[in-house]
């Protein structure tokens, strides 16, 4: 008999066969290609003056200021949407007349781009800081809702019929019942709402704002500062991919934890 | 201890398809159980035992008849054991027997406890419902249907998808159980042993739900599969059981 023994793989082996070895490796090539590009074309940065120019606003307190004031709008924005869209949803899964009544009005929503809303929000408020709230809560509301009402509907008809024979009360269901079993589906909507929004609150500083990230990118394509441009686009770019790895992704692992659990041993 | 009246009850399903007649699943069918009593239900697929539950536990609508399930004069309260544990999977075993609880929580905790503790689930009683084997659930479920103190309960076929070693050690847990708690318990099943085995009565339902024998079952307790005496009603109420089908198939 022939005995095959696997020698154990040393760590860079084991990180290169791994999901995170890939996502790695992308980064690195789109930064190889990046600079390659920008060693060929005049008016493309090279990643090292983006990374020097970071340096620059991160130390001078700019950047901070900046993503201070815009992830203050984008935050009442998104709360908002978060409450009213879950709302919304429950409702529409919940009442056939609710989703008959809101039915178009949601697909208005969804086929209104983000920068109509930016713009309408500016004409509405001006250089208010309820403009960027407004922008992003009126982009987000509606993913958040359309999502939220499909996992209503998709929830379970056994667990529903359980509840009303046990008699629980209406508010207790839609808490324990109903909020977790859509739960998938506001993630969904939430990952995507956070995206389109993100991209809402800036487009409302771009054109009205006086502050954030949206201005202070609008300000170096005004005077056209390539590296700064292309820089605070950067920026903005790598905080949404942070955010929705470091923060989102965390969380729905932990909302979901139940799922996760090793089953007990035997028994009957 | 409830007691439950049923009186001329029948139930009609509209038309499943255009030309398709109306689907009668119960038919003027009159029930009387009342005290610490088990009565099991059985009956060929499709004879409206689950539709019947599903009528006394406000699920479905009755076309016409009247129920009454009452205790002391007052609406009784209703437990339900489904064929499938129907535990929400994203809360732990403590936190399902809880929600259907009403009250102060500690004292929702503690009656909990105590039902857990007697379908021996005490120690898993922070895990989640997919962490348990599907007999473990059931007994959650079980348990779960006890702990709101039901005057009247209801199950429907709780045994039939698991296997036979599980299921044959859930029903003597279950006979336990009826005994100690003295709740009235009506039990739908199409397993005429496990009818036997169980029950003060067993109502044999025919298609179209209508009652074709009432058989009281008067054998002592606690009863086996392997007794003689449950082979030997389970037999007779077999023999009816043929010739109700064939009767059936000659109509």
């Amino acid at each position: 008999m022939t005995t095959h023994v696997v020698a154990p793989r040393t760590w860079p082996l084991r990180f290169a066969a791994s999901d995170a070895g890939a996502q790695t490796a992308s980064v690195l090539v789109g930064l190889v290609l990046w600079q390659l590009l920008g060693m060929g074309v005049e008016r493309i940065p090279v990643p090292s003056e983006v990374l020097s120019f970071f340096w620059e606003e991160l130390t001078s307190g700019v950047l901070f200021a900046a993503f201070y004031n815009t992830l203050d709008g984008f935050t009442i924005g998104l709360a908002i949407a978060l409450v009213v869209g879950i709302a919304l949803g429950i409702a529409i899964g919940l009442s056939d007349l609710v989703r008959a009544f809101c039915n178009d009005i949601v697909l208005v929503g969804l086929a209104v781009p983000g920068v109509i809303w930016a713009l309408l929000a500016i004409l509405w408020y001006g250089f208010s800081w309820k403009a960027p709230v407004a922008a992003v809560a009126l982009t987000a509301t509606p993913f958040i809702a359309v999502n939220v009402a499909q996992g209503v509907k998709a929830t379970s008809r056994d667990l529903i019929r359980m509840s009303r024979s046990f008699g629980v009360p209406m508010h207790k269901r839609i808490r324990h019942l109903v909020l977790p079993s859509v739960m998938d589906y506001v993630f969904a909507g939430f990952r995507f709402a956070v995206i389109m929004g993100w991209n809402a609150v800036l487009l409302a500083e771009w054109f009205g704002g006086r502050d954030g990230v949206g201005y202070q990118t609008r300000t170096f394509y005004d005077s056209n500062d390539f590296t700064g441009f292309v820089s605070w686009v950067v920026f903005f770019i790598v905080f949404i991919v942070l955010l929705d790895r470091l923060v989102l992704e965390r969380v729905a692992r932990r909302t979901f934890r139940w799922r996760a659990q090793p089953a007990e041993g035997g028994g009957h | 201890m409830a007691t439950l009246t049923i009186e001329n009850l029948t139930k009609v399903f509209p038309p499943t398809a255009k030309n398709r007649p109306p689907v009668r699943a119960i038919t003027d069918l009159s029930l009387e159980l009342s005290g610490h009593v088990f009565v099991s239900v059985v009956g060929p697929s499709g004879c409206g035992k689950s539709t019947l539950l599903n009528i006394l536990s406000g699920v479905e609508p009755p076309t016409s008849g009247s129920i009454s399930v009452t205790k002391d004069n007052r609406p009784a309260r209703l437990g339900y054991v489904f064929q499938d544990a129907r535990l929400l999977p994203w809360r732990t075993v403590m936190d399902n027997m809880l929600y259907v609880q009403d009250g102060q929580r500690e004292r929702a905790r503690e009656i909990a406890r105590r039902y857990l503790t007697m379908v021996g689930l005490d120690e898993v009683h922070d895990s989640y419902p997919g962490q348990l084997s599907g007999g473990m659930q059931q007994r959650a479920g079980i348990a779960r249907a006890f702990s709101v103190d039901p005057d009247l309960l209801l199950m429907d076929e709780p045994f039939s998808h698991l296997d036979a070693i599980t299921a044959r050690s859930l029903r003597e847990q279950l006979q336990t159980l009826w005994e100690d708690s003295g709740k009235t318990v009506l039990f739908v099943t199409h397993d005429i042993m496990e009818a036997v085995q169980l029950s003060d009565r067993i109502v044999v339902l025919s298609h179209g739900g209508r009652i074709h024998a009432d058989i009281a079952i008067d054998l002592p307790r606690p009863r086996k599969a392997s007794d003689p005496e449950v082979a030997g009603v389970q037999a007779e109420i077999l023999g009816r059981f043929e010739s109700m089908e064939h009767d059936a198939a000659v109509a």
